[in-house]
């Protein structure tokens, strides 16, 4: 699934105001309409509530405990706005937070380590993403889940090029966006696929973001 | 000889007073056989014998009385018992040999009572010996004066004598007891002293132990600010800095044309990136802001972050303090990267469980085992660091594995 064009309605809840600031002027400059940026979770929800976005970026920490907020404030809305996609963006990668915030919405979700906005383009293509029922999940994230699966010695069965296949499946990644990533054809990801869910024992399934859930699910550490 | 014959004395009073009451008894009894009387003045006069010799065997027990009653005695054989340098008209009154119980008294008198006490029985004893030579007065004899102050020096010298040795046995007990009651004091002062000491230095032991408690929670929660501080200042600055770099970058990229600008705009943005990642990192080094949700979580998410995969188990119902908890994190950090790193293990286990007043932290592989504590390495620094709160390490690590390495840590620093 990839990002369509036209813009956004976008809600940010990002406590530090450069960042917040930062945020805003960039996606507007790329024609975006951020129509809330807060700085706490009830005001995030209040925001969500107001105007209904497509989008809402939120940030793990924010006031009053710099804790976990941002991740309850998410699934909150994820459970009452179920339209409203949410992407989290956390200063650490936390696995278990990840899991946990896919676990309770399996569409319309991401998770990402804050490092990624660097990358405008990608950031905002995930946002898209996000915004239109997909899921998008931290490289990192995935990294870790592969290191740390139990399943290690199924997993050394698949080769280097389908480990990078299965790898971006998990991050939320269609095969259309799999195969310009590695620059290979659909017809040859789609066949790394069925190979990787034949040897991984799972059933085949066109639709990205159950392929997602089971990937993860098969992942678990 | 003699020597211990007195300490055998010293050590038998009954006996010695026997001894002495029979050697008065041999003394009298030819005095009762001796002189012209019937046989019922001789019994009058072996009784008042007896009693005089009765008044040494009580005179331990009773110094007073016993004194006493042979004062009476004496003070009636003086009144009925001479007259004229001859027998009185009572013979059981007479003078006996038993009149040598007196002197014994006064002795005992002067031993064992107070010098009050003492003193009034000498001079009961001199005006007695003054009225019994007074009343003797040897008018018949060749030199009437020399023999009254012989008499005179030999009964006085005899009290005196007496008094003397009484007194000054009575000095010995008295210092020996105020000796022993001085050491007794100094003994008790001295152990009030050491316990004044001991209570003194664990009243510092409690003071240094919260002091050193405090300084621990505060070092904790100065790191826990220094993390805070860096994630509202300098991450969020820096992602700020990398995310316009970011998009000057890609503008570039929009509109071809100064490629040397682009190249260096693209350095820094990589740059950027890095230094967020390796600010990233120490910050998590400071104080992993995840901390702040529990040990649990926090051990998960190194658990997820570990190189060869981990089994977590946490069970706690109450929290330990912030200090600890970090502690504890760091343990199983650095234990999990040398299980990783050094034992070729291909899975791990992580455990916390309360244990007693604080918690056990245990990782568990199943590598080669064979690790040790050298000075200066990871786990003696480890270790170190667990006993500034009175915490424990073990290692148990055979050749051929497992390795066990359990740290024990108080809820509280």
């Amino acid at each position: 699934m990839t990002a369509t064009p036209g813009p956004l309605r976008i809600v940010i809840a990002e406590d530090a105001a450069i960042m917040r600031d930062g945020l805003t002027q960039t996606l507007t400059r790329r024609g975006h309409d951020v129509v809330a940026a807060v700085a706490d979770a009830e005001a995030l929800r209040q925001a969500v509530e107001e105007h209904s976005p497509d989008v809402a970026i939120v940030d793990v920490r924010m006031p009053p405990t710099h804790t976990d907020e941002g991740l309850r404030a998410a699934q909150a809305i994820h459970k009452e706005h179920p339209a409203v996609g949410v992407l989290v963006f956390s200063q650490y990668i936390e696995t278990a937070s990840a899991a946990e915030l896919f676990a309770s919405a399996p569409a319309g979700v991401g998770y990402l380590l804050k490092d990624r906005v660097a990358d405008v383009s990608d950031f905002i293509d995930a946002i898209g993403r996000v915004a239109h029922g997909g899921t998008v999940l931290d490289p990192e994230v995935v990294r870790q889940l592969l290191t740390a699966s139990r399943r290690g010695d199924t997993l050394a069965a698949l080769t280097p090029r389908e480990r990078e296949v299965l790898s971006l499946i998990a991050q939320g990644r269609s095969n259309a966006a799999i195969a310009s990533t590695l620059f290979i054809s659909p017809k040859v990801v789609e066949k790394h696929v069925a190979n990787i869910f034949d040897k991984l024992g799972l059933a085949p399934d066109d639709n990205d973001n159950r392929r997602v859930i089971a990937a993860l699910r098969y992942l678990e550490p | 000889m003699m020597a211990g014959m007195n300490a055998w004395l010293r050590e038998h009073p009954r006996q010695a007073d026997a001894l002495l009451a029979a050697g008065l008894l041999a003394l009298s009894a030819g005095q009762v056989a001796a002189g012209q009387a019937g046989p019922v003045e001789r019994v009058a006069f072996a009784a008042v014998t007896v009693l005089l010799i009765a008044t040494v065997i009580s005179r331990r027990r009773y110094p007073v009385a016993s004194f006493a009653a042979a004062a009476v005695i004496a003070a009636a054989q003086i009144a009925f018992g001479m007259q004229n340098g001859g027998p009185g008209p009572v013979f059981a009154l007479q003078p006996t040999n038993a009149d040598l119980a007196i002197p014994v008294l006064l002795y005992t008198l002067a031993a064992y009572r107070s010098r009050a006490v003492s003193v009034t029985g000498l001079a009961i004893c001199l005006l007695g010996s003054a009225v019994a030579i007074a009343s003797w007065s040897p008018s018949h004899a060749a030199h009437p004066t020399y023999a009254l102050l012989g008499a005179a020096a030999g009964l006085g010298g005899l009290t005196l004598t007496a008094w003397v040795l009484g007194d000054s046995v009575a000095y010995r007990y008295r210092r020996a007891y105020y000796a022993s009651l001085e050491e007794r004091a100094a003994r008790l002062e001295a152990e009030r002293d050491a316990q004044a000491r001991i209570a003194a230095a664990a009243e510092r032991a409690r003071e240094l132990q919260e002091r050193r408690a405090r300084a621990i929670d505060e070092s904790a929660a100065r790191l826990r600010r220094i993390e805070r501080d860096l994630h509202d200042g300098a991450q969020v600055r820096l992602a700020a800095l990398a995310m316009t770099l970011g998009e000057i970058k890609e503008n570039l990229e929009q509109s071809p044309g100064d490629d040397r600008t682009l190249a260096l705009v693209g350095t820094a943005h990589q740059n950027a990136k890095d230094t967020l990642a390796e600010l990233r990192d120490l910050a998590r080094g400071i104080h992993p802001p995840v901390l702040d949700r529990g040990i649990g979580p926090a051990l998960g998410i190194l658990a997820g972050t570990s190189a060869i995969p981990v089994g977590l188990t946490v069970a706690l119902t109450e929290r330990p303090s912030p200090a600890i908890e970090a502690m504890a994190y760091f343990c199983a950090a650095e234990l999990l990267a040398n299980a990783a790193k050094h034992s070729g293990a291909s899975r791990v286990t992580l455990s916390v469980r309360e244990q007693d007043c604080g918690l056990a932290l245990s990782v568990a592989d199943d590598g080669d085992g064979g690790a040790r504590l050298i000075p200066g390495g990871g786990l003696a620094g480890l270790r170190e660091r667990v006993q500034t709160v009175d915490g424990r390490l073990e290692i148990g690590s055979p050749p051929g594995g497992p390795t066990i390495v359990t740290v024990e840590l108080p809820r509280h620093a």
